[in-house]
């Protein structure tokens, strides 16, 4: 047995294609499902499974199929365990220990916990919040939907046809889920008798099998009568007859009997991917039923409608009668999704300008639908909680007692750049006692951070004010992804005037009218705050109160001095809007002079001029922002890495291969490769030289060549001196190696050539 | 008593269906005396014609006046049947549903089966002298899943049960039909010109202003029936839904001059005159789908967001451009069209315009357009040829950076960040997007999606891939070898 054992080990790293560097080889070699995951599970206990030898592999002469759910199922029980003896870890009061300490393990237990319990209490909020906005998103078309499948238009219009609806998914396939599953519910809603049936092109192959699922669903979503039916035939109707799986008579005969005429609708989720004919016979069906079963159609398209029918059959278009029905395009449900998820109230970390301007791009130019961005968001979150050990200062003030700061995080501390700055700034300014506390003495440095939090709240409090009145202008040009990205990045700035945020002149030139509105919006936004981004108004009420009164004074000011100008019958303007200055021409003597003039303003204009100022100044007052990165401990709440976001959502496996290939010597770290710096050597590995040649050789390679080339570098005439028939040896390895990857294949054109097949 | 030998059928009756089906006389006579009991029954029929010839309305109707106690009848529909054992299955029920059978009908897979149950139902219980089950298997020359012995299987039924008629309404008849025993036949012909006229003119449209009488608006209708007849359904279309369709379509339009009062009901000649161009659009006999605005489209939407253009994200819209040029430019003009070597960035054919669109048409596509003269056949109307994945890529990654600026990175601060230089998974992504829309079509099956060397097929036409173009600045028209 132990035998048989070696030799399975043996075999299965030599099927291995590609040379895998460990650069650990502590351990095991054979990496078994069972140690990787206590790896993963069990790092931090102390007890547990560490200690357990590696699972034998029983092999069985007989089929491996058996062994191998043996297997699976002993790894599952042993995770199981795993997980009981964590649960009762943490029960004990260590706190929860999945999560590996940090600080190289000396962080404590209770701050690892406590990250994960920040992590538990920031995430999920979101998660909920993304859904809300999408549901809302997708609420419109469902009310269409809906609408389009009860009016009574087509009794006359489309008679005798199936009704069917056409809803412009887009590409967002991910979301088509979310929102047939919505449509499903709405529609059940809507009356007792209706069926609503979700096909999937993956689930339903033939004829046969959509109908079984729409007989098996239909028959299913009332009350829970049709489940006593076989899989094959079908008990149904009153004398007992059974009908066969696919026969919709089944449907029929179950829905008289429920009376009240219900209706069956069908919906083709992803119609593209839908075999063309199958949607025709499946549309003929139902046409030819429906004079007995009142069936409706609902199609998801990813594409267009034109594109959709050019693919049916013409007599399959004549059997349909139907309307389309849009759904708010990703981009624009992205908008929502970042005010409520990213820049509201309720998002614990800031994702930093740099990540949330990668993560938009990538959305709007390579990836459709919203999915890939929340999962890119949650991937932040996690990679925040679960790196970097400062994130358990996020926590809220009660749990995080001073206990739980150990000196690392406090050494943590003192490296962040914004400490230095911090420090630095300290010191200009002369507060040199503060400083020399801040680096030496940690207890004060503890009580700063825990002062930390409020001036967080402060910050985003005033963040947020700033961006919900900027928006409510509806005099910036840029969207709110751009200016939120903008005023993390440089702070929110009215005066600096080529920016983001140079909203004076637009404000100065308003006529009196545009002016009243902006007043009545901003006052708005100060009381009612802004529901997409959470935020509820200003938070103090004398705040708000001074600020509402200062504006509805304005506002009166104004409506009094449009009286008064419509009594003298001029127009109001300020100085900004007229053109104060006019130029003339006159022609005098087939000459023309030019003359400037300045109109002059009317007593009310000026005063008009003075609340607009006004206006200004107020506004300023309350919209202001530093930029993000000016803060004292922004690394605790801000995360803005590209780099782990890149390597794990757009992997680049060709570029990495290429890299690997031409400089091993980066990965091996060893010393014989050093002084290569990419280029061909003898000593590297045959299959990097092999793919240094690759590079330099044309679409085809003579092997022959090759060898010869191959071997002038490692032969015994050069520094290496390997023999002949070792050299073949690491030879074919690298070129078995080279296939393997698929760099080359077997030429049929000409022999004892292989063809290049890589050229990205 | 005695049932008379022979008895023509009630015409009463006939009447009644002949007024409901015009120009079919002779056809519903022919039938009623073959399916009376009292007529002359017979044990198979056959009939036959095009679509919408009025085979199974009129079967359906005369056979449900002739229902009663000496005659009953079913009517399955293969259409409606997924398999040969499906319509055994339903042909049982049905026939014990309209016998008012008692027992459960059971389970039939095969013809025998077939024939069991029915002979139980139909030939051992005693029934009235003279009676007849009539069996009609409508479009049984579309039933799916078929036995090639299914037709003459059960045209034998009639021979085992003697009481039983059974009735084959198919498109087209059987091409052995001379060869076999002898079987009536009964055709629907397609209707000709004058009866198109007579039965389209039994329902006339409101008459068109106030002051025009009925007969006025008869008569015009009349005509302009003809006139549609001849100009669309003669050469493009013959059936009569897609006549009265046509009609229905047409009629408005040809009304129009007489609403806004320029011309009167008498000026028939002019009146077609003036909407000859509406008469030669044969688009509409092309069967769509119609589309009935939703209701809460009332308020104005100007931006079609729903633009295959704007739905799709901006790398997707370039791959599918790729794809396209890969499918219609022959491989041996990739190098002089993609090529950048020796030239620096200067193209050698065809100026690259950024938004100007087709304002450099002299200078350097003067040449193409000489040569273009002689060319037999456009390329893009030849259809999409396939093409090797890694060739589109190498497209894609050559026409990148000039069609799109901000892959080269975007200059920030003085730093360039995000350039893309190399293929990243996110193309890789956007074909299989492209894929699951099924706008790239993979060529020959085998192979994985990402198998470079697989063969790939585009699957959009030329309107939309300009459109596409269009939309990310780009003339797809400059790129292509014609």
């Amino acid at each position: 047995m132990a035998e048989i054992n070696e030799m399975g080990l043996f075999q299965e790293d030599d099927h291995r294609v590609a040379y895998i560097f460990t650069a650990a080889p502590t351990t095991a070699t054979t990496a078994s499902p069972n140690t990787t995951a206590t790896a993963t599970t069990t790092t931090t206990t102390t007890k547990g499974a560490r200690g357990r030898p590696t699972k034998r592999r029983k092999l069985l002469k007989k089929g491996t199929g058996a062994q191998q759910l043996d297997d699976d199922d002993d790894d599952q029980d042993t995770t199981r365990e795993q997980q009981l003896q964590d649960g009762q870890d943490g029960e004990d009061g260590e706190g929860c220990t999945q999560w590996p300490r940090l600080f190289d393990g000396a962080e404590s237990v209770a701050a690892a916990g406590l990250r994960r319990e920040v992590y538990e209490s920031a995430w999920p909020v979101l998660e909920k919040e993304i859904e809300t906005v999408l549901r809302e998103a997708n609420r419109q078309t469902l009310d269409d939907v809906v609408g389009f499948l009860n009016s009574e238009v087509h009794e006359h219009e489309g008679k005798g046809r199936v009704p069917a609806g056409f809803i412009i998914t887009g590409p967002n396939i991910a979301g088509q889920d979310l929102l047939f599953g919505q449509l499903g519910d709405a529609l059940r809603e809507t009356g007792e008798g209706v069926r609503f049936v979700r096909l999937r092109a993956g689930e339903v192959g033939n004829l046969k099998g959509g109908l079984k699922r729409i007989v098996r669903e239909g028959m299913n979503t009332g009350e829970k009568e049709g489940e006593e039916g076989e899989e094959q035939v079908r008990v149904g109707g009153r004398n007992g007859r059974r009908y066969l799986d696919y026969d919709l008579e089944a449907l029929r005969v179950f829905m008289q009997q429920k009376g009240k005429g219900g209706r069956v609708i069908v919906a083709f989720q992803d119609s593209e991917a839908f075999d063309t004919g199958l949607v025709g016979e499946l549309v003929g069906l139902f046409h030819s039923w429906q004079d007995r079963i009142q069936f409706s159609v609902l199609f998801g398209i990813a594409t267009s409608v034109e594109l959709f029918q050019a693919r049916l059959l013409k007599s399959t278009a004549r059997q349909l009668y139907g309307a389309q029905f849009d759904v708010v395009q990703a981009n624009a449900v992205l908008e929502s999704v970042i005010m409520a998820a990213v820049a509201g109230t309720k998002a614990q970390l800031r994702i930093g300008p740099g990540l949330l301007r990668k993560l938009v791009r990538r959305q709007q130019e390579q990836v459709a639908g919203v999915g890939a961005f929340v999962s890119s968001l949650k991937y932040a979150y996690m990679n925040h909680f679960y790196a970097n050990p400062l994130s358990v200062l996020l926590a809220d003030g009660q749990k995080l007692d001073k206990e739980i700061l150990q000196p690392e995080h406090l050494e943590a501390v003192r490296m962040l750049e914004s400490f230095k700055s911090h420090v630095e700034q300290a010191v200009e300014e002369g507060k040199l006692d503060h400083a020399r506390m801040l680096l030496e003495n940690d207890s004060y440095l503890k009580v700063r951070i825990s002062r930390q939090a409020a001036e967080r709240q402060r910050y985003l409090g005033k963040l947020l004010q700033s961006l919900a009145l900027v928006t409510a202008t509806e005099l910036s040009k840029r969207s709110f992804i751009g200016l939120y990205e903008a005023a993390l990045e440089e702070g929110i700035f009215l005066d600096h005037s080529p920016g983001p945020f140079d909203l004076g002149d637009a404000i100065k030139r308003s006529t009196p009218e545009e002016l009243i509105g902006l007043i009545n919006r901003i006052t708005a936004v100060i009381v009612d705050g802004n529901p997409s981004l959470h935020w509820k108004g200003m938070n103090s009420d004398q705040d708000a109160k001074t600020a509402v009164n200062k504006f509805e004074g304005l506002r009166a000011d104004v409506e009094r001095l449009i009286e008064k100008s419509k009594e003298n019958k001029t127009s109001l303007q300020s100085k900004y809007s007229s053109q104060s200055k006019v130029l003339r021409t006159t022609v005098v003597a087939q000459k023309v002079q030019l003359s400037r003039d300045t109109a002059t303003l009317t007593e009310e204009d000026n005063a008009f001029t003075e609340a607009i100022d006004c206006f200004f100044a107020f506004f300023k007052d309350l919209v202001g922002c530093e930029p993000l990165s000016s803060l004292f401990l922004h690394e605790v709440w801000q995360y803005d890495y590209h780099l782990p976001y890149e390597d794990v959502f757009v992997p680049r496996p060709g570029g990495t291969f290429a890299r690997a290939l031409t400089r091993p010597h980066d990965y091996l770290g060893c010393a014989c490769c050093d002084k290569a710096n990419g280029s061909a050597v003898g000593t590297l590995p045959a299959t990097s030289i092999l793919y240094h040649l690759y590079c330099e050789a044309g679409a085809l390679i003579n092997v022959a060549d090759l060898w010869a080339a191959y071997y002038a570098l490692v032969g015994e005439d050069s520094e290496i001196g390997m023999d002949e028939r070792s050299a073949l040896v690491h030879f074919y390895r690298g070129l078995a190696e080279m296939r393997a990857m698929g760099f080359v294949k077997q030429s049929k054109k000409k022999a004892d050539h292989i063809a290049k097949l890589k050229w990205l | 008593m005695t049932v008379p030998i022979f008895e023509l059928p009630d015409e009463l009756r006939l009447s009644l269906i002949t007024k409901q089906f015009p120009c079919r006389e002779p056809q519903i006579r022919a039938l009623a005396t073959l399916l009376n009991p009292s007529s002359a029954p017979c044990r198979n029929l056959v009939v036959y014609g095009t679509e919408a010839t009025g085979k199974t309305a009129i079967t359906t109707a005369l056979l449900a006046s002739l229902d009663g106690d000496s005659l009953r009848h079913v009517i399955v529909n293969s259409i409606e049947c997924i398999t040969a054992r499906h319509l055994y299955e339903t042909v049982v029920g049905k026939v014990a549903a309209a016998l008012e059978w008692e027992a459960v009908p059971p389970r039939c897979e095969s013809v025998s089966q077939l024939t069991v149950s029915l002979s139980k139902m139909l030939k051992y219980t005693e029934r009235p002298d003279g009676f007849r089950f009539v069996l009609v298997f409508d479009g049984i020359d579309h039933q799916r899943e078929a036995p090639h012995t299914l037709l003459p299987a059960l045209a034998r039924l009639s021979e085992i049960i003697p009481n039983l008629t059974t009735l084959f309404i198919l498109t087209s008849p059987p091409p052995n039909n001379l060869l076999t025993t002898f079987t009536p036949h009964l055709h629907f012909p397609t209707y000709t010109k004058p009866e198109f006229i007579s039965i389209l003119s039994l329902t006339p449209p409101p008459p068109i202003t106030p002051t025009t009488t009925p007969s006025e608006t008869l008569d015009l209708y009349t005509r302009f029936i003809a006139a549609v007849h001849d100009s669309l359904s003669r050469s493009a279309s013959r059936t009569l839904p897609s006549l009265t369709q046509a009609c229905h379509t047409l009629w408005p339009k040809f009304t129009l001059p007489i609403l806004n009062r320029t011309h009167t009901v008498k000026e028939f000649t002019k009146l077609i005159v003036l909407a000859r161009v509406h008469f030669q659009d044969e688009s509409l006999l092309d069967p769509t789908l119609s589309l009935s605005p939703p209701s809460s489209s009332l308020t104005p939407n100007p931006v079609k967001t729903t633009d295959l253009a704007n739905l799709l994200p901006t790398t997707a819209r370039f791959l599918l451009l790729s794809a396209y040029l890969a499918s219609h430019n022959p491989t041996k003009t990739d190098l002089t069209l993609f090529s950048t070597f020796h030239h620096g960035r200067k193209r050698r054919r065809g100026g690259f315009s950024s938004g100007v669109g087709g304002g450099v048409a002299g200078g350097g596509r003067g040449g193409r357009k000489k040569g273009s003269q002689h060319r037999k056949i456009a390329r893009k109307l030849l259809g999409a040829h396939a093409f090797v994945l890694e060739r589109m890529l190498a497209i894609f990654m050559a026409v990148r950076t000039e069609w799109d600026p901000a892959s080269r990175g975007r200059i920030r601060n003085g730093v360039v960040e995000g350039g893309e230089e190399e293929v990243d998974n996110d193309v890789y992504m956007s074909i299989a997007t492209l894929a699951s829309l099924r706008l790239l079509v993979k060529v020959g099956g085998g192979g994985d999606v990402t198998d470079l060397g697989g063969k790939w097929r585009v699957a959009v036409g030329w309107e939309v891939v300009r459109g596409l173009g269009r939309s990310v600045g780009v003339e797809v028209e400059e790129w292509l070898i014609e």
